[in-house]
């Protein structure tokens, strides 16, 4: 008997979510919105057609503006948030989110019929079947031999760019090119991957990946015909299995993607076909893009910028009712903190000091205000499925340099912030602020594009500097292992730039890991709590807020809750 | 003349292959390691070294300048990381905008065009034009008035004038679209309309300069030996200023306007990043932020070959002009 994920119930994560409220003066940002997370066990919840978007129209051009290009179209290279974005309009994949944009997310099959099924309850063999009456932009149907081969394509090392987790899972390693060639064994599929029939597909890992059913959301698990695999060329016109098929595409100009009338919405629980067309223009900076909403006028009238609002132009909106009432903000799940090395401050005292010193208002307030930050106290950002919300060193919104000093007892530890050049304010600040409470801080600046990697490096000199990271799902498993598992420290290139290894901790990790993804998310929570609270590795600072504009004709834009930026599946342009 | 165009013929490739070489060097010189945008996220020493044998990074520079050349004249195979065949003028492959760097120059370049040789035309019209009217009227209400636009414009900034034009044009007024470019042969309107703040923009700023210049030259010209003696010869005022005195005065304008434009074509890039538009010169940016070095290389090489050929324009112009310039 096959066992679904979650086989006894739909496990309802996280319960306090409360929604972004849309006003007449447009939408307030709900600064304490969280993710509510499902994965369905009901085939029904993977079925189409999805639910009507209230008021939404059929027709239109619905034009989205962008100053570069999308740098990847290829579904199994696209990892660009603006890629990740659009492709749902293009390429299907095994697994989808239904989000209402609100924070409640459903992990549903999307050309699957369910969001997978773990075999062996051991997360080490996972089975899909395949829906029927599904096809791509040509009228072919999509098999479960197609979906096999888009897989196996990801693990051409020709075509760069995309997420590798499948690969590196069904091969056991990071070198997973090596284990196995594509080019020279086309006709067959990567080790671990199999097609038993026309409509199951079926992953066998020598490990346990529970979070299989989240990976095979990104669109690298994309269906294609062996036959319509143009190598790197499919960047600039990949073959839809989804709602839209690309007609037009100039590379930094322009993207025109028209409904595929193959696309069927009873097969599709996710996505709707309501724009006759979608319009990328690529070119006007943020500034101009802007400022083409504002106006209104022509294509900008039905689209949105997808640069944002830029901070130049945020107090003119916020300050004209008209405007405002065509914003969009949202917390988004790109977390930042102030990371501690902990081979350098291995004092538990002077990590916990710091937690009680920072004054995440003032940060905030230099980093460009509530309109772009929202504070953060906890090491997941609130639209993690399972969050839940706690302070481990109430402070107040400013910090309690008091306190700080008292954990300190008459030390004055002697800190190097290592900051990016091209933010020394955010140097000058922390600086500032966590003298206030004894520390002494010595400013060192890292040229901006070497700081990513310099960070990453064991034996760098900072003992505390800014990192921030977005999950690629809303799993704690995408952000707590990933970030503060110690056996994965090397010697570049590390994840882990806290540098913290606790063996209880790794455990629970493995524990928690080894569990049914629907039960992992509550104990998520609870390590994240545990880490704070008992090693304090990090100084959790605030969650990233997005604030888009659209214009009068564009309706249906929400901005998703698995990566933070605006979602065009409901897309429609007022007629 | 046969002479004269061999010789600058042989000048020109000299320096072309000149900016080549170095343009090539670059590639290797630049911190950026150029098999970094071949690697996936988690890319280790071993794999870059095999892509970097793959991409044949490995082999003598001069193996692999001789092969970019080849590829420039007769083609060559990138292989499959890098699209396969590429036709000539091949001058590579662009990780950045997956396809071919020629597929990529062979869109912005008519864009780059349709903005600088319109608004080139205007500003050597206007400013030129009035700049001869105010020495000609020097004194007058014109001639001030000339100066006043002359100095006003050249004490503008670019994407100062553009954003003005945009925001009263375009989002105030709502009377131009919003600049795009759309090929002249598909849509000349449209084509007129996208681009016709640019061409102002950029006619506004020049045309300012050449009407100080022109002026300039202008009443040199008039106060010289020849134009007094052709006045004295008693020929009409419009020959004398037409025929003799103008032909003098726009020869230093045409060296200018020939290094002007030269450049410009080599990439508009404050007139484009204004606009909105994807020319050469910002793709010429985008190339540098992105790392993309064989586009970085291919657009400089492009930028190389307008200047040079508009210098060797600029020295035929010159004899066609001024007939005491010999070529030879």
């Amino acid at each position: 008997m096959r066992m679904r994920v979650a086989a006894a119930a739909a496990l309802v994560l996280v319960v306090s979510a409360a929604c972004s409220k849309t006003t007449e003066e447009g939408e307030e940002v709900d600064q304490t919105r969280t993710a509510t997370g499902v994965i369905a066990t009901d085939p029904k919840d993977s079925l189409g057609p999805a639910a009507e978007v209230p008021g939404a129209t059929k027709g239109g051009t619905f034009t989205v503006i962008r100053e570069n290009k999308i740098s990847h179209l290829d579904p199994q290279r696209v990892y660009s948030f603006a890629g990740l974005m659009n492709a749902p309009l293009y390429a299907r994949s095994l697994t989808a989110f239904k989000d209402d944009g609100k924070g409640n997310l459903t992990l549903v099959g999307d050309l699957a019929e369910t969001p997978g099924t773990n075999v062996n309850k051991d997360c080490k063999v996972w089975e899909y079947k395949v829906k029927d009456g599904v096809k791509f932009e040509d009228g072919t149907p999509i098999t479960s031999k197609e979906i096999a081969y888009g897989i196996a394509r990801s693990f051409d090392p020709d075509l760069t760019g995309g997420p590798t987790y499948v690969q590196e899972w069904l091969a056991d390693t990071a070198d997973y090119d090596t284990k196995w060639n594509f080019k020279a064994n086309k006709a067959s599929l990567p080790p671990g991957l199999s097609t038993p029939d026309a409509k199951t597909i079926k992953f066998e890992f020598t490990k346990p990946r529970c979070d299989l059913p989240f990976a095979l959301s990104l669109p690298s698990s994309a269906p294609l015909p062996p036959a319509k695999d143009t190598g790197v060329n499919l960047d600039n016109q990949p073959f839809s299995s989804g709602p839209y098929k690309i007609t037009k595409h100039t590379p930094g100009v322009e993207l025109v993607m028209e409904r595929n009338e193959h696309w069927d919405p009873k097969t599709d629980p996710v996505r709707h076909q309501y724009p006759e067309k979608f319009v990328w223009k690529f070119g006007p900076d943020p500034d101009a893009a802007a400022n083409q909403v504002i106006a209104d006028t022509g294509d900008a009238a039905a689209g949105l910028a997808f640069n944002g609002v830029p901070s130049a132009l945020v107090s003119r909106v916020e300050g004209d009712a008209a405007l405002k009432g065509r914003t969009i903000t949202s917390p988004t799940p790109s977390a930042w903190r102030l990371t501690i090395n902990t081979q350098h401050v291995t004092d538990l005292a002077v990590r916990q000091a710091l937690n009680y010193a920072i004054d995440r208002q003032g940060f905030i307030t230099v980093y460009g205000g509530t309109t772009v930050a929202s504070p953060l106290t906890t090491l997941m950002p609130p639209a993690t499925i399972g969050y839940k919300e706690y302070d481990a060193y109430p402070a107040g919104p400013t910090g309690n340099p008091e306190k700080a000093k008292e954990l300190l007892a008459g030390k004055t530890p002697e800190l190097v912030l290592g900051i990016g050049d091209d933010v020394p304010e955010l140097g000058t600040q922390l600086k500032t602020n966590l003298e206030k409470a004894g520390f002494k801080i010595t400013v060192k600046t890292i040229p901006a594009d070497a700081k990513l990697d310099e960070t990453k490096k064991k034996d760098n000199p900072w003992d505390i500097w800014l990192d921030q990271w977005a999950a690629d799902w809303p799993s704690g498993a995408a952000i707590l292992p990933v970030l503060f598992d110690g056996r994965s420290i090397k010697a570049e290139g590390n994840s882990n730039t806290s540098y913290f290894n606790n063996d209880a901790i790794n455990a629970e990790f493995d524990r928690v890991l080894a569990l049914d993804p629907s039960a992992q998310a509550a104990e998520w929570s609870k390590i994240d709590e545990r880490i704070m609270k008992e090693q304090a590795p990090a100084v959790p600072l605030f969650v990233e807020v997005a604030y888009y504009l659209h214009g009068s004709k564009a309706g249906g834009i929400f901005i998703s809750s698995v990566f933070g930026y605006p979602a065009f599946v409901n897309a429609y342009v007022k007629q | 003349m046969v002479r004269f165009l061999i010789k600058r013929l042989l000048s020109v490739s000299l320096t072309l292959f000149a900016v080549s070489v170095v343009s090539f060097l670059m590639f290797f010189a630049l911190p950026r390691d150029p098999v970094t945008g071949m690697c996936p996220k988690n890319c280790n020493a071993e794999r870059l070294e095999r892509v970097r044998q793959e991409l044949g990074l490995n082999d003598p520079k001069v193996e692999q300048y001789a092969a970019y050349m080849k590829g420039i004249f007769v083609g060559r195979d990138l292989g499959s990381a890098q699209g396969g065949k590429c036709e000539a003028p091949c001058l590579g492959y662009s990780y950045v905008n997956s396809e071919a760097v020629t597929d990529t120059l062979g869109r912005v370049l008519p864009v780059t065009l349709s903005i600088v040789i319109p608004a080139a035309i205007l500003w050597l019209l206007l400013g030129v034009g009035l700049g001869m009217l105010s020495a000609l009227r020097r004194g007058t209400l014109i001639d001030r008035l000339a100066i006043g636009f002359s100095l006003t414009g050249a004490s503008m900034q670019l994407y100062f004038v553009g954003a003005l034009l945009l925001l009263i044009f375009t989002y105030q007024l709502k009377i131009v679209p919003v600049p795009h470019y759309t090929s002249i042969l598909d849509n000349p309107l449209d084509w007129a309309s996208g681009l016709v703040l640019a061409w102002i923009a950029l006619a506004f700023l020049f045309s300012a300069i050449y009407a100080r210049l022109a002026r300039a030259q202008m009443l040199e010209t008039l106060s010289e030996d020849f134009v007094r003696t052709a006045r004295a010869k008693g020929l009409a005022k419009r020959t004398v200023y037409g025929r003799h005195a103008l032909r003098a005065a726009i020869t230093p304008l045409v060296t200018i306007a020939g290094l002007d434009v030269g450049a410009a074509l080599g990439g508009t890039v404050i007139t484009e990043t204004t606009f909105g538009i994807q020319g050469l010169g910002r793709t010429a940016v985008y190339a540098v932020r992105g790392g993309d070095l064989p586009m970085i290389m291919a657009t400089v090489l492009i930028a190389a070959v307008f200047v040079v050929i508009a210098n060797l324009v600029v020295d035929l112009l010159y004899a066609a002009i001024d007939p005491r310039v010999r070529l030879s």
